[in-house]
């Protein structure tokens, strides 16, 4: 009966991830045009062959922290909204099997993007990458997402869905800009690339650009984002206990 | 212990607000109970209570005899809430699938299927895509799908037709003929005289009155016998005075109009006493009326 339920669950939370329009055109085509632009029609100078796999990882990892951040908050304060939560709390289905689903939906919707997005690529500029180095790369972008479903997860604290798409959105494309994932952190000015380090975007496309220069991505990159894992889920901790007492 | 649902001293402070005080009652099983009052009365609050979505501030909730929390009670009740909302990219067909997976023993499909009064390929649209009414009838079929033995309906007719009303409470009814419980809230006394055996009156957060729909009537409405006096006079005036049953009186348009609970008991008094009146006229008392005034102290109030 649980292990039923819990297959449905993740079955129906997939099913609406691939039905979704928004996340076909935002996660899955804009980052492949992004890179078609970047590589293929404007010329950065320097070595191509680098350069197309380095931006390969800055598409990934863009695209699939906007589907942690924008799809997952935004669906929650949607069902909390529109009073789909309550209602689920009414029925027998526990509040975990629930948030299982989700997560399950986001973690296919973020392999679907990651699949997408390397065989576009391979596709327009033929980047070659050793296998395991394509394995290594696609588990660091798929376990890196985890604070940017926390950032989704508090995002989805807030009371309206116009809020929080215009919230998420803007930090969602400031993580982009300041992280480096369109240009490279290095031709910013230099307070903009002190900051920039520091966020949990630049650390996140970091962490995929040492692995395809060969090796383990840094320590640091880690630390920080694991920081800011905990630092967000504390926060949304604190949300939710003074949101109960209201 | 046959009472479905018991609370006892319930109450609920949001901040510095009391939305419900102090209530008490049980629920017997087989009972359409109606929670009615005005809006901002507390019926919301009271209800969400009972469904364990809201913690009481202070006292106590059963439900099956269980604190309304408990996972097993979810297995037996069934809710229609305020704002029907659906999960959106899905097909009819999978919402009613889906939360039926969720019961031990849910209700047969096409029964389900039946209460969507959807067809063929109604089933197969999105969710997103169907009508007001269209929706509000998944939301009773999702309710269902558990085939719970007691159901919980907040404003479940705001934005019916007659029709559509009417067709609601037929169901209903036939469900509590099966044994199930009903618990709704509404603003409507009408509708809550027409529908439910018993009405919880709620004022402010606290249950005024609670009984059949005849005894609610009794308590808040105003019945008055009025006529017109053949002779009027100080003599008239002080034989009204000195009759017990009639000493409740007041003029309106040169009538007078005696306020009473008993009309009949007035009546008697009037012929009895060979009053010399023309026109007599006997007011029960308008529901809607009485109610509105009830409303508008709350809104006052406020």
């Amino acid at each position: 009966m649980a292990t039923k339920m819990l297959i449905k669950q993740c079955k129906i939370e997939l099913l609406r991830v691939i039905r979704n329009p928004y996340y076909v055109f935002w996660s899955l085509l804009m980052p492949v045009i992004f890179y078609f632009i970047f590589t293929r029609i404007i010329d950065t100078g320097g070595d191509m062959k680098e350069w197309g796999a380095h931006y390969l990882m800055s598409m990934t990892t863009f695209s699939v922290m906007g589907s942690s951040i924008m799809t997952l908050g935004i669906r929650l304060v949607q069902e909390r909204t529109e009073g789909w939560t309550r209602f689920m709390q009414v029925t027998p289905l526990p509040g975990w099997m629930y948030s299982f689903g989700k997560m399950f939906g986001q973690t296919v919707m973020h392999l679907i993007s990651i699949g997408f997005i390397f065989g576009a690529c391979v596709l327009i500029n033929g980047v070659s990458l050793p296998p395991l180095t394509w394995v290594y790369s696609a588990l660091w972008i798929l376990v890196g997402s985890v604070p940017f479903l926390a950032i989704g997860t508090l995002i989805g604290n807030m009371k309206r869905v116009d809020t929080a798409s215009g919230v998420s959105n803007a930090i969602y494309l400031i993580m982009a800009l300041l992280g480096g994932m369109w240009m490279p952190i290095e031709t910013f000015p230099s307070v903009m690339q002190q900051i920039g380090k520091w966020l949990p975007s630049y650390n996140y496309g970091n962490g995929a650009w040492d692995i395809v220069n060969g090796h383990a991505p840094d320590l640091r990159h880690f630390l920080i984002l694991l920081g800011y894992l905990l630092l967000f889920m504390v926060l949304s901790t604190y949300i939710r206990k003074k949101q109960e007492v209201v | 212990m046959d009472s479905i649902i018991e609370l006892k001293q319930v109450s609920k402070t949001f901040k510095d607000k009391k939305a419900v005080d102090r209530i008490s009652f049980r629920i017997a099983k087989g009972s359409i109970v109606a929670i009615l009052g005005p809006n901002g009365a507390g019926k919301t609050t009271a209800l969400s209570m009972i469904l364990g979505l809201l913690e009481p501030t202070e006292g106590e909730i059963r439900v099956f005899g269980k604190p309304p929390k408990e996972h097993s009670v979810r297995h037996h009740i069934g809710a229609m809430l305020q704002e029907v909302s659906l999960m959106d990219r899905l097909k009819v067909r999978e919402v009613l699938e889906l939360i039926r997976c969720y019961y031990p023993n849910p209700m047969d499909m096409d029964a389900l299927i039946a209460m969507t009064g959807l067809h063929g390929k109604d089933l197969n649209r999105y969710t997103e895509k169907l009508s007001g009414g269209q929706k509000r009838n998944l939301g009773f079929a999702l309710a269902m799908a558990g085939n719970p033995d007691l159901l919980f309906f907040d404003e479940p007719t705001v934005g019916l037709d007659i029709g559509a009303r009417r067709r609601f409470w037929d169901q209903i009814r036939e469900f509590a003929k099966q044994g199930k419980t009903i618990l709704f809230t509404t603003h409507y006394l009408q509708e809550a005289d027409d529908a439910a055996d018993r009405i919880l009156l709620f004022h402010q957060g606290a249950l005024v009155a609670d009984g059949t729909p005849e005894e609610i009537k009794s308590v808040i409405v105003k019945r008055s016998v009025s006529f017109l006096p053949m002779e009027d006079g100080s003599e008239f005036r002080r034989k009204l005075a000195s009759n017990p049953v009639l000493s409740n009186f007041s003029e309106q348009d040169g009538r007078i109009v005696i306020h009473t609970d008993h009309t009949d008991q007035v009546l008697e008094q009037i012929f009895a006493e060979k009053l010399g009146v023309r026109e007599i006229a006997v007011d029960q008392g308008r529901l809607d009326e009485a109610f509105e005034q009830l409303t508008s102290i709350q809104e006052e109030a406020v």
